[in-house]
């Protein structure tokens, strides 16, 4: 094999695993954030009292794919709430 | 009181029976006969604007005379009025099937304790952004003293609210689009959920703002020379000054007449004395107009222009 290409590919494989590692990284910090800021909305609905629910119910409808997303994630089929039913 | 005709917003507030809607109403009165375009709105659960002028009110704008123009918010009413127009803006927006899980869920949101009162609040904002150019003075006749400055306070903590979702989200976004970049694709431009946040975040502090304008805003205290009404008006002058709302004056309502006959009236008057001078002693900094005990209820125009001409009797402060 032709070095050059073979010191390529070392690279790449060296490039690959640290991409991996910061991706992996954004995912989580992105994934909670995402999931702070759903609590921050449905609070209300976990029963702590929110002051701004009036204010959110126009929200919500924005967010059904984002909570659908949330307890598939972390492991549950259906959605826990049951006041708030996504599937 | 007359300087404060100019100014655009007016609150009168104080303990329930003291004569708030009395004083409002005399209040809106004087400055739609002032020629200015008057709007006076009660928030006062116990609707009386209504039995005072003889006009039936509404929840929507009416004519009670020329140049005065008055309307009763409705906590129930207005709730119910605020999940129906948000229903009907979701409708145009989702699938029919997104569009029945809000309807169930705004249902539930109907029935959560404090959302009547920032119903309540929604609909004061709008009068307040809304009307500024159509009238020149808003008065409201605010509900008993505790719930009046709770609804003062509201845009101060519901706007840190929004702000703080508002700031999350961009926060998650701008996260989620350094992943999208990562993964070589692109993150969506637009974001709904920010921009209704933005939106309501916006008009909270536009509201907020302007309440705390003390050349455009006063909040007037009416109470009766009695220990308790004197005892919640000055706990109320300090959440008012919490709050950075400026009072404009306290209106002292059925003092009685100096020479009222017989035994009964001198005790009476002796012990109001003592009252005065507490509400003198302990209120100092503001202006006072004292509106005498008519010898018949306030009711109707001649009687409620007494009271008018009350108001606009100046007292300099500490008289």
């Amino acid at each position: 094999m032709d070095p050059s290409i073979f010191w390529r590919n070392v690279a790449d494989v060296f490039h690959g695993m640290a991409l991996s590692g910061h991706r992996r990284q954004l995912r989580s910090e992105a994934i909670e954030l995402q999931d702070l800021f759903l609590l921050m909305c449905f609070m209300d609905l976990m029963g702590l009292p929110n002051p701004a629910a009036l204010y959110l119910i126009d929200v919500h409808p924005y967010l059904v794919e984002e909570f659908h997303l949330w307890h598939r994630r972390m492991g549950m089929d259906r959605s826990p709430l049951a006041t708030f039913s996504c599937c | 009181m007359r300087r404060l005709l100019d100014r655009r917003i007016l609150f009168f507030g104080g303990k329930g029976g003291v004569g708030k809607t009395t004083c409002a109403s005399a209040m809106a009165l004087a400055a739609s006969r002032a020629g200015k375009r008057v709007l006076l709105v009660s928030i006062d659960p116990a609707h009386s604007t209504s039995d005072i002028f003889e006009v039936p009110l509404a929840s929507s704008e009416r004519e009670i005379l020329p140049g005065l123009v008055g309307l009763e918010i409705d906590a129930e009413s207005e709730a119910r009025r605020y999940l129906d127009e948000a229903k009907a803006r979701l409708a145009g927006l989702f699938s029919p099937a997104v569009v029945r899980e809000a309807a169930r869920q705004i249902e539930l949101t109907a029935s959560m304790p404090g959302v009547a009162d920032v119903a309540v609040f929604d609909r004061m904002s709008d009068l307040i952004v809304s009307r500024a150019g159509m009238y020149d003075l808003v008065v409201f006749d605010t509900a008993p003293t505790g719930h009046a400055l709770r609804l003062l306070r509201l845009p101060e903590l519901m706007s840190s609210w929004v702000e703080a979702l508002a700031r999350h989200r961009r926060e998650a976004s701008a996260a989620g689009a350094h992943l999208a970049a990562a993964d070589g694709g692109q993150a969506p431009l637009v974001d709904p959920v920010l921009e209704i946040l933005e939106a309501r975040g916006a008009r909270l502090s536009a509201v907020r703002a302007e309440l705390a304008r003390g050349d455009r805003v006063a909040f007037v205290l009416v109470l009766i020379p009695e220990r308790l009404p004197i005892e919640e008006s000055v706990r109320a002058a300090h959440q008012l000054a919490d709050a950075g709302v400026t009072m404009g004056g306290v209106v002292v309502n059925r003092v009685l007449p100096d020479d009222a006959p017989g035994e009964y009236f001198r005790a009476r008057k002796a012990q109001e004395r003592v009252h005065l001078a507490e509400i003198e002693r302990r209120l100092p900094s503001v202006r006072r107009v004292i509106v005498p005990q008519l010898e018949s209820d306030v009711h109707g125009l001649a009687s409620l222009e007494r009271v008018s001409a009350c108001l606009l009797a100046d007292s300099a402060p500490g008289r």
